[in-house]
Parts: C-alpha cells; sequence; structure tokens
C-alpha cells in the first residue's frame, strides 16, 4: 500500500473495483471498474482515454466521493479520500456540468468561493479573472438559464478553477464547445501545467490528448489496458510511408509495384502507402509512368490508431454504462 | 479554509435565494394576503366576531401556506439536485454532505420564517386597520406554526433523500396529515376494531403530532399559553427534528450519486 503521507504523487489509485447494482427482480452487481492502479505525479498533464462505459465517469465520481469504490483506496495530493479535506485544492469539472440556472456566473463563482472558505474580497477578485478567462465576463450578471451548453461548459471549468487547485479533474472538458472554446480549454490546461497543476482529464478526441498529455492511461471495459508516456505507448518507429502523386490515370496507377489495397485515389491525386524498403521502387515506376511526386511523408502511429487497435479486441465484452 | 459552520450557512444563503427566486412561492405569498384580506371582508358581515374571524382566517392562511410551501419545495431541495446532478460540482468541494443537508434545511427554514413574519406583519396589520387589537399573544400561536413548518421541512427533507419529488411528496403529505389528525389515530380502534393495538401504538408514537403545535384557537379564544406551554412544545419539535434530521444525513451519506 502507498504510505499516505507521501505528496510526491498528486493522485494515487491503488487496487481500485467498483460495481453497482442492477436489476430490480434479480438484483445483481455489475463491474464498472476492476483493480485499478495508477499514479499521477505532480505537474503533469495525464489523459485518461476510453469509449463509452469503459469506467472513466466512475473512476472521477469515486475520486470525487460522489460514489464508493467496492475495494481498493485512492489519495490525492497525498491524502486518502475519506478525509475530506483532500479536496481544499482539488478542481472537478463534471461531465456536462449542470450549474444552478438561476444564479448569475459572478453568483455562483461567489457561492464556490464561499464553499472553499475564501474571504470576500478574494472571492471577487479570483471571478473576475475567471470569468475573463473563459470568456464569460460580459455575460457575468446574466442569470445562466439563457446560457447555451458551450457557454455552461466554459462556466464548470470557471468554477473547477475557484480555487487555484493542485490537481485537477477534467470530464470530457471540450464537449459542447466551439473550435474557439477547445483552443481556450487547450490553452487553459497548458497554462495549469505551466503553473506546476496537475491535470487528469477524461476524453474522446484522441488528437486533443496526443497534444497536451505527458502520459496517459487507456481504460477498457473498467480495466487498464495500457499506461505511460505516448513514446512509450505507440511505436515510435515509421510504420510505412504516404506519398501524395498526381498527373497519374487508374490504369497506370494500376501497374505501379505495391500492393494495391494500399492505394487510394482523392479526386485527380493518389494516395500510395508503401514500406520504407519500397520507396525507392515506387518513385522510379511514378516518374516512369509521367507521375508527379507531390509529397513524400513517413507515417508513425498515432494514439488513435493505437486506441482502435486496442479496443478491436473488446467484441463481445461486457461494459456497464459510465 | 472555512468552518464547517460558514460551510452551512453558504449553503443555507444560496437555498434561501433560490426559493426565493421561485415564483410559487410568490405566488403562496400572494395568495395568502389575499386570504387574509378576505377575512377582512368577512369580518365586515358578522357581528362582534369580526376580531376573531380576521385572527383565526390569516393564522390559518398562514399555517396552511406555509405549510404548503415546506413541503412541496422542501421534497425538492435534495431529489432535485439529484437528478439534475447540480450538486455534483459542489460536493467535490470541501463540504459535507452532512453539512449540504443541514444547509438545505436551514435556508428553506429561514425563508418559512420570512414568509411566516411577513404574513404575520400582513395579520397585525389587518387588526390595526380595522380598529381591532394588536393581541401580543398572537405571536405565540404564529410560534406554533413556525415549529410546526421546521419540522415538516425535516420530514420534506428526508423523503427527499430516499426518493423522488413527486414520491416525496405523498410520504411528506401524508405524515404531516397523519400527524394533524393523531386523535384520530389514537382511537383507530374505534373504526378498526381488527387493528392491532401495537401498531396503532408505534403509528401514534412514531408519527410527530402536530396538533401539539396548533395553539390558533387557544391564542384567538382568549385560553392561557404558558411560558411552559412553548418550552415543551420547542423540546418536542427539537427532538423530532434531531431525529429526522440525524437520520436523513446518515442515508444521505450512505447514498452513491451516479
Amino acid at each position: 500500500m502507498a504510505d499516505p503521507a507521501d505528496e510526491s504523487a498528486a493522485l494515487r489509485i491503488e487496487g481500485l473495483s467498483k460495481s453497482y447494482r442492477v436489476g430490480h427482480l434479480r438484483p445483481r452487481r455489475k463491474p464498472a471498474l476492476h483493480d485499478l492502479s495508477l499514479s499521477v505525479p505532480r505537474g503533469e498533464v495525464f489523459g485518461y482515454l476510453g469509449p463509452n462505459g469503459s469506467g472513466k465517469t466512475t473512476t472521477l465520481k469515486v475520486l470525487m466521493g460522489l460514489a464508493f469504490a467496492d475495494a481498493g483506496a485512492a489519495w490525492l495530493l497525498g491524502r486518502p479520500l475519506r478525509d475530506p479535506r483532500c479536496r481544499e485544492r482539488v478542481g472537478y469539472l463534471p461531465e456536462n456540468p449542470y450549474l444552478y440556472d438561476y444564479l448569475t456566473p459572478a453568483e455562483y463563482l461567489d457561492y464556490v468561493g464561499r464553499l472553499f472558505g475564501m474571504a470576500k474580497a478574494a472571492r471577487v477578485s479570483r471571478a473576475r479573472e475567471l470569468l475573463e478567462r473563459v470568456g464569460l465576463a460580459p455575460v457575468a450578471r446574466t442569470p445562466m438559464r439563457r446560457f447555451s451548453k458551450g457557454m455552461l461548459q466554459r462556466m464548470g471549468l470557471a468554477q473547477a478553477l475557484m480555487n487555484s487547485p493542485e490537481l485537477v479533474f477534467l470530464d470530457e472538458p471540450m464537449s459542447g464547445l466551439d473550435p474557439i472554446g477547445r483552443r481556450m480549454v487547450r490553452e487553459i490546461i497548458l497554462d495549469l501545467r505551466g503553473k506546476g497543476s496537475t491535470v487528469v482529464f477524461s476524453t474522446h478526441i484522441l488528437s486533443d490528448a496526443e497534444t497536451l498529455c505527458d502520459r496517459v492511461a487507456l481504460l477498457r471495459a473498467g480495466r487498464l489496458v495500457a499506461v505511460g508516456r505516448l513514446d512509450e505507448i505507440l511505436q515510435i518507429d515509421v510504420s510505412h510511408m504516404e506519398v501524395l502523386v498526381s498527373r497519374l490515370d487508374p490504369e497506370r496507377a494500376a501497374k505501379l509495384p505495391g500492393d494495391p489495397r494500399r492505394r487510394r485515389a482523392m479526386g485527380e491525386r493518389w494516395v500510395l502507402q508503401v514500406s520504407e524498403s519500397e520507396l525507392g521502387a515506387l518513385v522510379g515506376a511514378v516518374e516512369e509512368a509521367g507521375g508527379r511526386i507531390l509529397s513524400v511523408q513517413p507515417v508513425r502511429q498515432s494514439l488513435e490508431d493505437f486506441f482502435f487497435q486496442e479496443m478491436a479486441s473488446t467484441e463481445g465484452a461486457s461494459w456497464v454504462a459510465d | 479554509m472555512g468552518s464547517g459552520l460558514n460551510r452551512v450557512l453558504a449553503v443555507a444563503s444560496n437555498t434561501f435565494r433560490e426559493t426565493v427566486r421561485e415564483r410559487v412561492l410568490y405566488n403562496l405569498v400572494f395568495f395568502a394576503i389575499i386570504m387574509t384580506l378576505s377575512g377582512l371582508l368577512l369580518g365586515q358581515l358578522s357581528i362582534r366576531q369580526d376580531e376573531k374571524i380576521i385572527k383565526d382566517v390569516g393564522l390559518a392562511a398562514m399555517d396552511l401556506f406555509g405549510t404548503l410551501i415546506a413541503i412541496f419545495v422542501g421534497v425538492g431541495l435534495v431529489s432535485k439536485e439529484i437528478d439534475k446532478r447540480s450538486l455534483f460540482p459542489l460536493l467535490a468541494k470541501p463540504v459535507s454532505r452532512d453539512e449540504f443537508l443541514l444547509g438545505k434545511f436551514a435556508g428553506l427554514a429561514f425563508t418559512l420564517l420570512v414568509n411566516v413574519a411577513v404574513m404575520a406583519a400582513g395579520l397585525y396589520l389587518t387588526l390595526l386597520a380595522t380598529h381591532q387589537s394588536a393581541d401580543p399573544a398572537l405571536l405565540k400561536a404564529v410560534y406554533g406554526i413556525l415549529l410546526g413548518l421546521a419540522l415538516t421541512v425535516a420530514l420534506a427533507l428526508l423523503f427527499s433523500v430516499f426518493t423522488s419529488a413527486a414520491l416525496a411528496s405523498v410520504c411528506t403529505v401524508s405524515v404531516v396529515v397523519a400527524g394533524r389528525f393523531s386523535d384520530v389515530v389514537q382511537n383507530m380502534r374505534e373504526v378498526a376494531p381488527g387493528a392491532p393495538q401495537w401498531l396503532i401504538q408505534g403509528l401514534y408514537y412514531a408519527v410527530p403530532n402536530f396538533r401539539n403545535f396548533d395553539l390558533k384557537d387557544r391564542v384567538v379564544y382568549g385560553d392561557p399559553v404558558t411560558r411552559g406551554d412553548l418550552v415543551w412544545i420547542t423540546a418536542y419539535a427539537a427532538v423530532y427534528m434531531a431525529a429526522v434530521l440525524g437520520v436523513a444525513m446518515a442515508a444521505f451519506r450512505s447514498r452513491e450519486l451516479t
């Protein structure tokens, strides 16, 4: 078991299991998390990935004290979950947050600040700063019942940061946001890391995870499939080359060396995939056929490739809802 | 970081703000005023009974509308928050579930205090406007009403933790009605001779006797209400409220929010 006094890890989970009771006439337990163990060092941006129903939201709910684990333990900033003080320096954005719609953003943040025991002046100044940061300053005095989904998501993010947290959990933070909002969230996450905070976020948008995360964990049917740095998880070697070609008619393209299934037409252009060893022969054959090479790119395995590869083996697995 | 009391007060003041912004609340206050005014009209039609009728109608309106607010706002205090998941971001803050529940209770109780105070002021104004005496003993009846309302809020909160707002309303109304007709419960064997005595006694003691808080008739007809009577109903309400809120907190602590 981990030492509760060990504050070197922002988040430590040991053997966490969680099941839900389902069915009324014949109630039974449906597993949602199974023997989950992981550790997130301070100052890291950690991506928590997995398909719907893999247990991401359940994990966050257990960590936030909303649901209770069947077994295992967890520590936030070195404090066990049962210690209410463990949440003093923690921020949490739930998935699709519902905030009191009869309040204005300024009122809601003031309320949140009071729960953290912040003084009036600090509450006002922090609320102003955050509303400016998430782009809601112009509607600071507008009741939230008039807000769009994206505005509520921005507001949810602001309330999660009210106490200047050292550890932030964001459940699908990009949900409902337009491209400007997504960029804003990315910038906020990077800002938090720059200030030494730890960010744990779940997302379906793998490109965001790939851009932002120091490390990721991949969850499938409540079990941890992989955890580590992206360069540890993904194949960093070039898997194949992608050649973009123009001025090539289908008849000539059919005669090129290599697997015909790895060629696709894009209008008047062709995308040809070959192994590194076949590249020289292919380039020669294209030029001989009168084609023009527009670009040659080495292709590495992306997080998305890895995700789908791992998920492909889950056929028949029974998942419970997040 | 803030103390537990500060967090309870933060939840309470937000609950008060929420109830004040509920239009239903304004409507109920509006209707209570209408009731008081109708008492005034009725008083003009009677001979020498106008003062009693105004007091009767005013206190009854206060009790009725207060009870409606206590039940129908109270049952939504927790169940609505669970359904809408609005408490998820809040319970992730350093506020315990006990503090949250107590804050909700205190917030609605304070709303009712303000509400009853406004109605009591309306009743006194009506009496003064009709050249009647502003009998201070009326405040004893108002105090009894307030205790009953606070206990009703605690009951609504308890059921609100267990079940949906609709079912919690039915349960709370049932207990409040049974409590207001506790003499009927005690004498149930007269209408249902087969009912076991232990069941009747169990029901009688389990359901709070709301008749204890009803000082309206005694005050209106000039019967004395002693300090001892007030201490007794205060202790009775406190014990029941502590028990009901204790069960509600224990249930809420173990409730999973999914």
